[in-house]
């Protein structure tokens, strides 16, 4: 407690050996299991909150693969029938000079999931091992990776946009491929991944390492 | 502080993984789990890959192109790849699991493409969607095979056109025409497939498949033949183009039908002969047991252009079999010259020849061997007049050379050959056209319408109608004054006078005294009285010509009517003597007989009838100038007997006693006589007058 102290670093409930409880607020000292008041579990921190992130980011991932993997648009128009996955989608429009098109899709669809897995796994990783990022900074990584993420479902909107427009029955007709619904899971695991994430956690790494020198 | 025990780490009981683990692991476990079922599930149904190899690989395209069997996808092409050597392409395919045990050995794929034929349009579906890969295999499971060659063609059995599996197999010198449907009143009901050539090359066989259910109209007693192309033929009725459909007339095709009904059913590998017409198909129902042909090898000496391929071989007129083929031989050991000799090879049915019992090719050889003996010759014979073409005769020679019999020579026996009869029917038949142009019919009728118009000019002329009166008196007279004794004994003694003479002249000749030529003199006096003596009865002959003609005068008009009835009757017996009634008959007679022999030679008959036609034509035009040799004589011997009459009378006329009705009677006659002088010299003119004459 001294250390404490004498690092000048801020008091926190911990420090103080009390405990809220997260449904009533009510404050329990250290140790207690249950609150008293609302029978709710009482515990300082979520120490399973990064498993969930973890567990969600590794769905997540999963479904990134098969969404990369199989088409994302099925085109049927008269004559043939055309599947394109994302990359190749992409990659056909810049064949055909469409390069400002496909450079969105490719951020909206690949860098920016990328870097959101990437970001996670950052994040989650920091507040167990020691980061040369300051804590700001990851806490700013860690609202962008919150906002943008919503934003990702626009290849989504695109694909059920067009799939309920283009309907022209026999002349030509695009329906969702199966990528779409891996593409559209991956976005929402990422998103429940991040929102998982405490970001209490980003504070509290050091210090809590730090006792835990203390400890040995 | 430091007194004070240890604060006793109150470290909470350590919970089990499961419950330190967070519920929320389950999702990706699940999720992993879902991944790997779906992947190896995925994989385990995954078929195997098969590669088949194709010529090309036109509208083959990987991803795409899909196997169907029983239009129905069981695979897709995974890859298209150029087979070793770049010989062919190799299409990867990977069959769905179900299928593949099925296909085994027995599996053949082919490409369906769109097809534009004769009989219609098919795979129009693989316009739009491409062309895909038809496979066929049966429903039994056997060890998969991975490698397989495409056809070019779908097979001809293959499940789904189940059928009669029967073999068609051309007749000698036949002619099949492949892939081609098999039509049955004009249903096609099957299919040809694609033939080949046996090994020997004297026939032609293919696959043909009767769909269900129509092999119950195939029996032991089906005949097959051929519908393609058409036929052309002018008769009586005009001319008349055949032809079965127009797809058969250009694709080919083929029907059948059972002409003779009591044949047992046939199973599948039954082999049947494809005739080249209905006709032929027909005949063959009734020449059973058309054994193996036999072949003989015939050399002749002389080496005659007509003989051609598919000739024909006949025995006593019967045909027996076809030249199989044809080439020139020198042989100089054999023959002793260097000539070259027609090397004919014949193909004879033995069960033509009417044997019975064993067929075999030794029973035959044996048999004709034994012909042979007896004079059995083989010879070249006209076959057609008209085109010269040849046949071979298989002919009994009276004295052969015994020496000659049948040898084996490379293995085929050879039989004796004897001198050709040909006869150069080209120039007969051309003479006898000749003959039949240069006949005059066109001044023939000329002249038989000259002598119709006068004798209908005679005929009506008044004063013929005056005269048969005057004429039959006139004739009555005649008749009393020439058989008289008087103008009969006129001849004699003019005939004794010469004879006296012609006697007095040769006693004179021969140096005889000059008192017999006064003793002649005196005779020929003596013959001058007689003379006289037979014109006093002149005024008697006059009296009773007076009688008659007003006998004459008494007569009823329609006697005469009568009467010139006779006379025409006596012209047309004139006309009717035998020599011109057998003219027209002969000559009709040849005619015919000409027409029979165009007849036989538009049949290709034998050349002895010609010749024989040839010799009646003749006889005919003899018999034409025999009669009009005759006729002028005929007209000779009347016009004679009428100078006589105009002659004796014209000495009367001199007399003082002649009545005006002898003089018109006459006058009359000698017109008579003038018009039938005319007669004669029209007929003399145109002898053929009287060949068209009634």
């Amino acid at each position: 407690m001294e250390r404490a102290r004498q690092a000048g670093e801020i008091l926190n409930a911990r420090d103080l050996g009390v405990v809220a409880c997260t449904r009533c607020a009510q404050v329990w000292p250290i140790g207690t299991r249950a609150c008293n008041r609302c029978g709710h579990r009482v515990y300082h921190r979520d120490v399973k909150s990064l498993q969930r992130v973890w567990a969600l980011w590794l769905v997540g991932l999963m479904c990134y693969i098969p969404a990369n993997l199989y088409p994302m648009l099925r085109t049927r128009t008269l004559l043939t029938v055309q599947e394109s996955t994302i990359v190749g989608g992409a990659i056909e429009l810049i064949e055909y000079g469409s390069v400002g098109v496909a450079l969105i899709i490719l951020i909206a669809s690949v860098a920016i999931p990328l870097a959101k897995f990437m970001a996670i796994a950052f994040l989650a990783i920091s507040v167990t091992r020691p980061s040369t990022v300051s804590k700001n900074q990851r806490q700013l990584l860690y609202e962008v990776v919150e906002y943008i993420g919503r934003w990702s479902m626009i290849d989504i909107f695109v694909v059920a946009i067009l799939s309920s427009l283009v309907q022209l029955n026999v002349l030509v007709a695009i329906s969702p491929g199966p990528a779409s619904l891996f593409f559209a899971l991956s976005v929402i695991f990422t998103m429940l991944s991040a929102q998982a994430f405490d970001s209490r956690m980003i504070w509290d790494a050091q210090r809590w390492r730090k006792g835990k020198k203390d400890h040995e | 502080m430091n007194n004070a025990p240890d604060p006793v780490p109150i470290d909470p009981a350590r919970e089990t993984l499961f419950g330190r683990a967070s519920i929320v692991w389950a999702i990706p476990f699940l999720a992993l789990i879902v991944a790997l079922t779906v992947a190896w599930q995925s994989y385990n149904d995954r078929g195997p890959l098969i590669s088949i190899e194709f010529e090309n690989g036109a509208g083959i395209a990987a991803g795409s192109t899909e196997v169907r069997f029983r239009d129905v996808t069981v695979g897709i092409v995974e890859g298209v790849t150029f087979s070793e050597g770049l010989e062919g392409v190799v299409a990867h395919i990977r069959l769905e699991k179900e299928v593949a045990r099925y296909v085994d050995a027995g599996a053949s794929f082919w490409v369906v493409r769109p097809q534009l034929s004769v009989q219609g349009v098919s795979g129009l579906d693989t316009v739009l969607s491409g062309v895909f890969i038809e496979g066929s295999w049966d429903s039994e499971i056997g060890p998969i095979r991975t490698a397989f060659k495409g056809l070019e063609i779908p097979p001809l059995f293959r499940p789904g056109k189940e059928g009669l599996q029967i073999a068609l197999r051309t007749t000698p010198g036949g002619s099949l025409t492949d892939n081609s449907p098999i039509l049955f009143r004009g249903i096609e009901i099957g299919r040809v497939g694609s033939a080949r050539i046996s090994r020997e090359g004297n026939f032609a066989i293919a696959e043909a498949i009767i769909y269900e259910p129509h092999g119950r109209l195939v029996t032991g007693n089906t005949r097959f033949w051929d519908t393609s192309g058409f036929s052309v033929s002018i008769g009586p009725s005009g001319a008349e183009v055949d032809f079965s459909s127009l797809a058969t007339l250009i694709g080919g095709g083929l029907t059948f039908d059972t002409f003779v009904s009591g044949g047992e059913p046939v199973t599948d590998g039954t082999v049947f002969e494809v005739f080249a017409d209905e006709v032929t198909a027909r005949n063959s129902v009734f020449n059973r047991s058309e054994a193996e042909l036999l072949e003989l090898r015939v050399i002749f000496d002389e080496n005659i252009s007509g003989l051609a391929l598919g000739a024909p071989v006949e025995f006593s007129g019967l045909r027996i079999g076809s030249v199989e083929a044809l080439s020139g031989i020198v042989d100089r050991e054999r023959f002793g010259d260097a000539r070259v000799r027609l090397n004919v090879i014949i193909g004879i049915q033995p069960a033509r020849l009417g044997l019975s019992g064993d067929l075999g090719p030794e029973a035959v050889v044996s048999f004709l061997n034994a012909r042979v003996q007896e004079g059995l010759r083989a010879r070249l014979a006209t076959a057609s007049l008209l085109t010269g073409g040849l046949k071979v005769e298989l002919v009994e020679i009276e004295d052969a050379p015994i020496a000659a019999a049948i040898t084996e020579e490379e293995g085929m026996p050879t039989l004796p050959s004897t001198d050709s009869e040909i006869s150069d029917a080209t120039a007969t038949v051309e003479g006898v056209f000749t003959r039949i142009n240069s006949l005059p019919f066109e001044e023939l009728l000329n002249s038989a319408i000259g002598f119709m118009q006068g004798a209908e000019a005679f005929v009506s002329s008044k004063e013929l109608r005056e005269t048969p009166q005057e004429i039959r008196a006139l004739l009555g007279d005649i008749r009393a004054i020439v058989s008289s004794q008087e103008v009969k004994d006129i001849p004699v003694s003019l005939n004794a006078a010469i004879q006296r003479a012609e006697t007095l002249l040769s006693q004179i000749e021969e140096g005889q005294a000059v008192s017999r030529v006064v003793e002649a003199i005196a005779a020929a006096t003596e013959a001058a009285n007689s003379v006289s003596a037979s014109v006093a009865g002149v005024p008697e002959l006059i009296e009773g010509l007076s009688g008659v003609a007003a006998k004459a005068e008494a007569l009823p008009l329609d006697e005469l009517t009568l009467q010139l009835t006779e006379l025409l009757a006596s012209a047309d017996a004139i006309l009717g003597t035998p020599a011109a009634q057998e003219l027209p008959e002969s000559l009709g007679a040849a005619l015919d007989e000409l027409n029979a022999t165009l007849t036989e030679l538009r049949e290709g008959g034998a050349v002895r009838n010609v010749n024989a036609t040839l010799n009646s034509a003749r006889e005919a035009a003899d018999a034409v100038a025999l009669s009009s040799r005759d006729l002028p004589q005929l007209v000779e011997q009347i016009t004679d007997v009428f100078d006589q009459a105009s002659r004796t009378i014209a000495g009367y006329n001199q007399g003082d006693v002649i009545s005006r009705d002898a003089q018109a009677a006459l006058r009359d006659i000698s017109k008579a006589a003038n018009a039938l002088t005319a007669l004669a010299r029209l007929l003399e003119r145109n002898p053929t007058a009287l060949i068209r004459g009634r």
